[in-house]
């Protein structure tokens, strides 16, 4: 179900069955590049994922950076770029650039992690991106660079390259705000006074789509109250980690926003009614929603309340002057260990940080030939934007921190359970006050070590 | 004074009647007429008052989900589908039905009681191991030829309807040909016909309204099927059948929400069963009592 | 003698298709789902490995699986019981009384029989919606005040399944009882009144008994559809929720197999609903046997 977005991005956990035995069947010619030099002669080849943004897009970014760079670059894309490419390097032919995200079924991206054979690209953040006088470093938003998912080893050493980012956080009626004069929450405190005021008015704090949206809340959330310690010793399952008091604390805040909760919310929580649920925000009838950047459009003929204007806004920080932070999914450019022409490659991924390359990403044309923006994770993207998206997207250039990670993958020794049924589904339980939020605590923990044990290492 | 209290009591039960039956009439009517009234709403009229009228007559919305939610592109799939499995169903099954209830041979009663058995074997419980059994058949010819072509193959999909449903056509199919008097064969044998002449000139034409009850609930089954539709035609870009697209449609995130194609999409699904019951009607609810049980 | 190897020829010929489908679509896949149940196997790592009973005994253990089959018991009970009771007098007044619009009544009824389970579900969508539903607005209207009943919470939702089931299943089973009803000799409803026999004792004493074979073989068949239709609805309608408050047995197998790729776990369940249906399928031709009454 949920959004395209985290089917692409995220975690082998939810990437379908389905969809993984239909792939590998499809083979389609791999697109030629604009520039048909071959990697022979000083060229590079690039292999991308083809995903919602279409391909058209790096047709262009590879021609604009042989005509900036004269390094010729043979392009491959396809839907299933792992059956493309993955024979050829086996035979030992391998691309010098790999646009391909974690987390798909396949896992090649993990496989080239776990046997250390990544070219590491610290050095290309003080590269001088071409054509430009800024370092690449000084062009990537705080964060990006210092995730477990750039820089798999913790030792402050990047690998892979931060690619199309996609904040998510809580939405809200911007209009409706302006009028009641109300200050959109910088804490959780004032996030209750806030909903006690507005309950006063018939209007409830907070709506979700589906449980399925609490994932994105859940990461930021742990993030603002634990840091990303408390993040990566929880999405990896560490023994007793939820008896701890940052744990608690999230528990608490999530059990007391339910019952803030608008009450029909957990009945239209489903695939079908979801929509209903994100029109209780443009209603009017209430406040916040965990949602992405896909709402405006997905939302884009329904009616709406007098005045109403999209706001989006990052999790509440949990103490006075606490970080604040925002979910955001991204994928991972890198250079393989195989790479024969590794210098040309590093230009490369420099060249995807340039203005030029940024907004050919920006201007991206889905196969149906509809605008699917690629945004790319540099500083003052936003900017360069045009209506809501620019708000979205400028949400780190206004002082939220970005959440990046996932729960740890785990394999068939965890059977017949989720983590969506265990961690978030309760949460429709939980608003309907059918399950209490000691029983929802006591469910993770009874599960968390047999996540543990089948980690995928 | 007896005779007005008895036809008094007898006019309240009448009225009692009447009102059961109009109750549960006009809870079928009204949903379904409703579905037809919403599909040519425009998008912005789903937020309010369920009963209110449509502003106008909005064709758009059947335009959008033929062409742009590709119901055109399912429909002709579901043709397809339904059509191929009941031309299998019948070339297999009447065949079959024929020789378990008109021969005697060895195996017979073995294969009749597992036939009957297959009765109880409803689709949905195997629909796991059938989806299994396709990918590791793909995964073989991956091997032998370059590539599988047994997921997302609506061939295929024909093939297991028309498979799943073979042990309930044959049981209705061979309760008619054992009540046949065996005197039509003998006459055809004597005049020289083989056994193959037999049964499709002289046997067959004569078993053609079991047929038609055969086909018409065969199209109905295949025609409403989704389950196998979803798991067996996986390729979320690929070819679908009416009733997949339209859930895809009802549970679409992401995109625009887009009632009016969705109304219009049920009407396209419903229309063709509704036609066909309305002209087949009285042949439907006939055929039931041969069948006496559910396909 | 040539005549002989032509006719067992002529058998294998005809049956051997059906046989050969029915085995590779049917036979193997049952039989899968209990020889997987006894093994591990998931989408990542092809290689299956034997885990004996376990499955099994972490099912019992499984609190959603206890729920969901509490759920599919629910369920057979309550919509077996209140379709067939409805079904049965709604059948026995549409052929015992004289009612103008008889006709009518019957084509209307059968409708939701025909449609796709899809478009009951999209329909009971609009239905159960809180806010702009059609069945809350029609309340509130009848009641004076808004009323907002969670249709789909995690209170109201096997009830409003259940509601759902029923009104599709309902017009079929009263087709078919009024198909046999009509069988029913006039003359024995004739003496009886005579002896002063009203409406009920005719239909308890007359009725019933007469067409009780019909009610048997459709009670049996009933419970393994209810099981099958209880995941085709759920599938459609809650997707099992909220927070698995609506769950049944199939739905929550194919869950298991495709959303969090236990196939071995999956089966384990499919093997259970295999036993279960078959042995409630028993108990019920067993409870419900009575001698076969002539007319």
């Amino acid at each position: 179900m949920k959004k395209i977005l985290s089917i692409l991005l995220v975690s082998a956990l939810t990437v379908s069955v389905l969809a993984g035995c239909s792939s590998g069947k499809k083979e389609e010619a791999p697109a030629e590049g604009e520039s048909a030099g071959g990697s022979e002669e000083g060229g590079i080849t690039v292999a991308a994922i083809e995903t919602a943004y279409g391909s058209k897009m790096w047709e262009d970014v590879c021609a604009a950076f042989t005509e900036e760079t004269g390094i010729d670059v043979e392009l491959i894309t396809d839907k299933n770029l792992e059956d493309v490419i993955g024979p050829s390097m086996q035979g030992g032919d391998y691309p010098d650039v790999i646009h391909l995200a974690t987390g798909r079924e396949k896992a090649l991206t993990e496989t080239f992690i776990k046997d250390q054979n990544i070219v590491e690209i610290t050095d290309v953040l003080s590269m001088t991106v071409p054509g430009e006088s800024e370092k690449v470093g000084d062009k990537i938003a705080g964060g990006f660079t210092e995730t477990s998912l750039t820089n798999p080893y913790g030792d402050g050493k990047t690998y892979l390259a931060p690619m199309f980012y996609s904040p998510c956080g809580l939405f809200y009626n911007a209009g409706l705000m302006e009028e009641k004069g109300w200050e959109v929450p910088a804490t959780w405190d004032e996030m209750w006074e806030l909903g006690d005021k507005a309950k006063a008015e018939g209007i409830s704090l907070f709506t979700y789509p589906t449980t399925g949206y609490f994932d994105a809340f859940f990461y930021a959330l742990m993030y603002s109250v634990g840091g990303p310690e408390f993040f990566d010793k929880a999405t990896n399952y560490e023994e007793g980690i939820w008896d701890s008091d940052e744990a608690k604390t999230c528990f608490d805040i999530v059990a007391k926003l339910a019952s803030y909760t608008e009450p029909t919310t957990p009945s239209q929580a489903n695939d079908q009614d979801f929509t209903k649920n994100q029109q209780l925000v443009l209603d009017n009838k209430a406040l916040f929603m965990p949602n992405g950047t896909w709402i405006v459009g997905e939302m884009a003929e329904a009616p709406r309340a007098d005045g109403f204007k999209w706001g989006m806004t990052a999790l509440p920080a949990v103490k006075e002057g606490g970080d604040s932070y925002s979910y955001t999914w991204f994928e991972q450019a890198w250079i393989p260990g195989g790479a024969e022409n590794q210098d040309d490659a590093k230009q490369f991924i420099a060249f995807l940080y340039s203005d030029k390359a940024c907004e050919l990403f920006a201007g991206a044309v889905n196969a149906d030939g509809e605008p699917a923006p690629a945004i790319q994770p540099v500083l003052g993207i936003a900017d360069t934007l045009e209506g809501d998206n620019q708000m979205f997207y400028s949400i780190y250039d206004n002082g939220a921190k970005a959440a990046m990670g996932n729960f740890a993958a785990y394999d068939s020794g965890v059977v017949g359970v989720s983590n969506r049924e265990v961690w978030f589904d309760p949460v429709n339980s939980l608003v309907s006050g059918n399950m209490t939020e000691e029983e929802w605590i006591n469910g993770i923990k009874e599960i968390n070590d047999q996540m543990r044990e089948n980690m995928v290492q | 004074m007896e005779r007005t209290k008895r036809s008094s009591a007898e006019g309240l039960y009448k009225v009692f009647i009447y009102v059961a039956l109009i109750t549960l009439a006009v809870s079928i009517i009204v949903p379904v007429a409703w579905v037809f009234m919403a599909s040519i709403k425009e998008n912005s009229e789903f937020y309010g008052n369920p009963w209110a009228k449509p502003a106008g007559f909005y064709i758009q919305n059947f335009a959008d989900a033929w062409g742009k939610a590709r119901m055109g592109e399912y429909m002709l799939n579901s043709v397809l589908v339904t059509a191929l499995a009941l031309l299998i169903l019948l070339v297999v099954a009447l065949p079959a039905a024929y020789v378990l209830s008109r021969f005697e041979f060895k195996g017979r009663k073995l294969l009749n009681v597992l036939f009957m058995g297959g009765l109880f074997i409803n689709v949905n419980y195997i629909v796991v191991p059938i989806f299994l059994m396709l990918v590791d058949g793909d995964k073989f010819l991956q091997g032998m030829v370059g590539s599988g072509f047994l997921l997302n193959n609506i061939f295929v999909l024909a093939l297991v309807y028309a498979s799943t449903a073979l042990p309930f056509t044959i049981y209705l199919l061979s309760g008619y040909f054992s009540t046949l008097a065996h005197d039509y064969e003998e006459a055809a044998y004597i005049d020289g016909a083989g056994y193959g002449k037999t049964m499709i000139e002289i046997i067959f034409p004569m078993a053609q309204p079991s047929i038609i009850t055969v086909i018409l609930f065969n199209f109905l089954s295949f025609w409403n099927e989704y389950i196998i539709a979803m798991t067996l035609l996986s390729d979320p870009k690929g070819g679908k059948t009416l009733p997949v697209g339209l859930m895809q449609l009802t549970q679409a995130q992401q995109s625009a929400a887009q009632y009016g194609q969705l109304y219009a999409g049920l009407v396209l699904v419903m229309l063709p069963t509704l036609i066909l019951y309305i002209c087949v009607q009285k042949k439907l609810t006939q055929g039931m009592t041969l069948g006496g049980l559910k396909g | 003698m040539k005549k002989r190897s032509g006719r067992s020829r002529f058998v294998f010929l005809c049956a051997a298709p059906a046989v050969l489908l029915f085995m590779v679509f049917m036979i193997i896949p049952t039989i899968n789902v209990f020889r997987m149940s006894l093994f591990q196997r998931s989408a990542y790592s092809v290689n299956e490995k034997f885990v004996g009973m376990e499955n099994f005994a972490r099912l019992m253990s499984d609190k959603n699986f206890i729920r969901s089959m509490q759920n599919t018991i629910l369920l057979i009970v309550v919509v077996t019981i209140v379709t067939f009771a409805f079904a049965l007098v709604f059948a026995a007044i549409l052929t015992r009384e004289k009612i103008k619009g008889q006709n009518f009544f019957r084509i209307i009824f059968y409708i939701p029989n025909i449609l796709s389970v899809v478009v009951i579900s999209a329909i009971f969508s609009a239905i159960y919606d809180t806010n702009n539903g059609m069945l809350n607005s029609l309340l509130s209207l009848f009641s004076g005040k808004t009323v907002a009943i969670l249709w789909k919470g995690e209170n109201m939702v096997m009830t409003s399944l259940i509601i759902a089931m029923i009104w599709q299943a309902i017009g079929y089973y009263m087709v078919m009882y009024m198909a046999s009803m009509a069988s029913v000799p006039q003359s024995l409803y004739e003496s009886a009144g005579l002896d002063g026999a009203g409406r009920i004792t005719q239909f308890f004493q007359i009725t019933l008994p007469l067409i009780w074979t019909n009610i048997r073989t459709t009670l049996t068949f009933f419970i393994i559809s209810t099981i099958n239709m209880a995941f085709l609805f759920v599938k459609a309608m809650t997707s099992g929720g909220p927070n698995g408050a609506s769950e049944v047995v199939l739905s929550y197998m194919y869950k298991q197999a495709y959303t969090n790729s236990s196939y071995g776990y999956g089966m384990a369940i499919g093997a259970l609903v295999f036993l279960f249906s078959f042995g409630l399928s028993a108990l019920v031709n067993v409870v419900t046997r009575r001698e076969p009454l002539e007319f």
